[in-house]
């Protein structure tokens, strides 16, 4: 009897390489619900920009793990979340991705109406129930709160540490925050937004934005205007390394061209580099003189993730009216370029000939840092 | 004329529901410091208009959003279809007295006098 060509492979990897997850993680239902207990149900989720919910009732749904959480302000302005869950029989409050509320969330089903503090202030017959409590039955909040113009929840009892996981990543990339408060994100606004919905595991998406050992092969105009990424190190690997524009290039645009106003608090070191920030696990954020490129992922399935993307620039420049198009369509290339190769990794997750997983080069040896982030978490 | 709370038990722009009258009244206080008396059930469905959303001289029911006139009572829009009723209101050295109207009051099905 022979034995299989491949019999063995299995044990151990040239000494090079690194072994990837096995490709059951990326597609078993199991992992995923494993994922969104222990992940992203449990720390700081980047939900949604400030501006998406500008005023009193203003709200937003969106997907965090498992939960559909409905996200708005008080009538004093405050932030507040909540789990979209009727407390009378379940039916989802809100069903809209966006929108804006008159007067209070009405449940369809049955009419319990809760005020934009998740307070439960009416409801049929309720006069007649008076041991009712109408902060007992209101609406479940999460925790939330703001930081670089964007609302984060956790759905954790207890809050996870906002310092030591979102704003420790910031450190580990950058060396510092003065170093991303140069960029005062927080003040930029919303230029463009563009969605994508991605039929792929959201590891692979991170698994990509964290190596540049592609970019030669599948993103053209970004090795342009960057030449060091067709070196294939990663742009992440090293703490505060900026790539720095070619020669002859002006901006972060799409053919090079210069770009729109720079950010006033940047020193001329920063003038032209770009830094890119994986903030586990699901945020990426681009660092540009003129603008940044901040994704959020919402992992949707195993196999499906949807990533908004915003890219952001001064105030000014937006309220002038100007031309975002050269800039914008830079990092919608990357992007679109990026999730096609995520995607066609995703059906070979379940191959037979990846049941073992992969394996990493030198240059992508720190993606096995996220893997035993997640594995940490997970098991 | 009937005491029926302190100006302070109401906050200024919100209601009050008032059960030690039959039907139970919802107290009103305006932003702009003025005392209303309802009668406090929606008159399409068991709603207490105490929780409604207050705004100039109306007050808007919580469940389905008819909109109730402060001074007469009177209804704008379906749901509802009839009016509530207005009690005569005098405010005197911080208290809040009430002249219940005399007329039949419309409640919703199911709701009836005594009923709390």
């Amino acid at each position: 009897m022979t034995a299989a060509p491949d019999a063995g492979v299995s044990a151990r990897v040239s000494e090079s390489l690194l072994r990837t997850l096995g490709g059951a993680d990326y597609v078993d239902p199991a992992v995923f619900a494993a994922e969104c207990e222990r992940i992203f149900e449990a720390g700081w989720f980047c939900a949604v920009h400030a501006s998406d919910l500008p005023e009193p009732g203003s709200f937003r749904t969106v997907q965090v793990g498992r939960e559909s959480i409905l996200l708005t302000r008080s009538r004093r302005g405050e932030l507040r979340g909540f789990f979209n869950v009727c407390r009378h029989r379940g039916a989802q409050i809100c069903t809209e991705p966006s929108g804006q509320a008159r007067r209070s969330f009405q449940c369809p089903y049955h009419a319990w109406t809760y005020d934009f503090d998740g307070r439960l202030v009416a409801a049929p017959n309720l006069t007649s129930m008076p041991d009712v409590g109408r902060e007992e039955y209101g609406l479940r909040r999460v925790h939330v709160r703001e930081w670089l113009g964007y609302v984060w929840v956790c759905l954790a009892e207890e809050p996870a540490s906002f310092e030591t996981t979102v704003e420790q990543e910031i450190l580990d990339r950058l060396g510092a925050m003065s170093n991303l408060e140069a960029y005062d994100v927080a003040s930029l606004q919303v230029g463009r937004r563009i969605t994508y919905d991605v039929a792929a595991n959201w590891k692979l998406i991170v698994e990509n934005f964290m190596e540049c050992y592609h970019c030669a092969t599948i993103h053209p105009e970004l090795t342009e205007v960057l030449p060091e990424f067709a070196d294939g190190l990663a742009a992440q690997f090293f703490v505060n390394h900026g790539a720095s524009f070619g020669e002859g290039i002006e901006g972060f645009t799409v053919d090079g061209r210069v770009g729109l106003e720079r950010l006033p608090g940047l020193t001329s070191d920063r003038d032209r580099k770009y830094y890119a920030i994986t903030i586990k696990p699901q945020v990426f954020v681009n660092l540009v003189p003129d603008h940044v490129i901040f994704h959020r992922m919402f992992p949707m399935g195993p196999d499906r993730t949807v990533v908004e993307c915003d890219w952001l620039y001064l105030p000014e420049v937006v309220a002038s009216g100007a031309d975002l198009s050269a800039s914008v369509e830079l990092f919608d290339r990357v992007n679109r370029q990026d999730f096609e190769a995520c995607e066609r990794c995703q059906p070979a997750m379940s191959s037979r000939a990846y049941a073992d997983g992969g394996v990493l080069v030198p240059s992508e040896h720190h993606i096995a840092l996220f893997h035993d982030w997640v594995a940490s978490h997970v098991r | 004329m009937i005491r029926i709370c302190s100006t302070d038990d109401v906050v200024p722009g919100e209601g009050l529901r008032i059960t030690s009258t039959v039907p139970p009244i919802a107290v009103f206080r305006t932003e702009d410091d003025e005392f209303f008396a309802l009668d406090d059930t929606c008159t399409h469905q068991d709603a207490s208009l105490a929780d409604g959303w207050l705004e100039g001289c109306r007050v808007e029911c919580p469940l389905h959003a008819s909109t109730f006139d402060l001074r007469t009572g009177a209804v704008d829009e379906p749901p509802a279809r009839l009016p509530v009723r207005a009690h005569e209101v005098e405010v005197r050295d911080g208290e809040v007295f009430v002249t219940l109207s005399t007329a039949v009051p419309h409640l919703p099905p199911g709701v009836t006098l005594g009923a709390s």
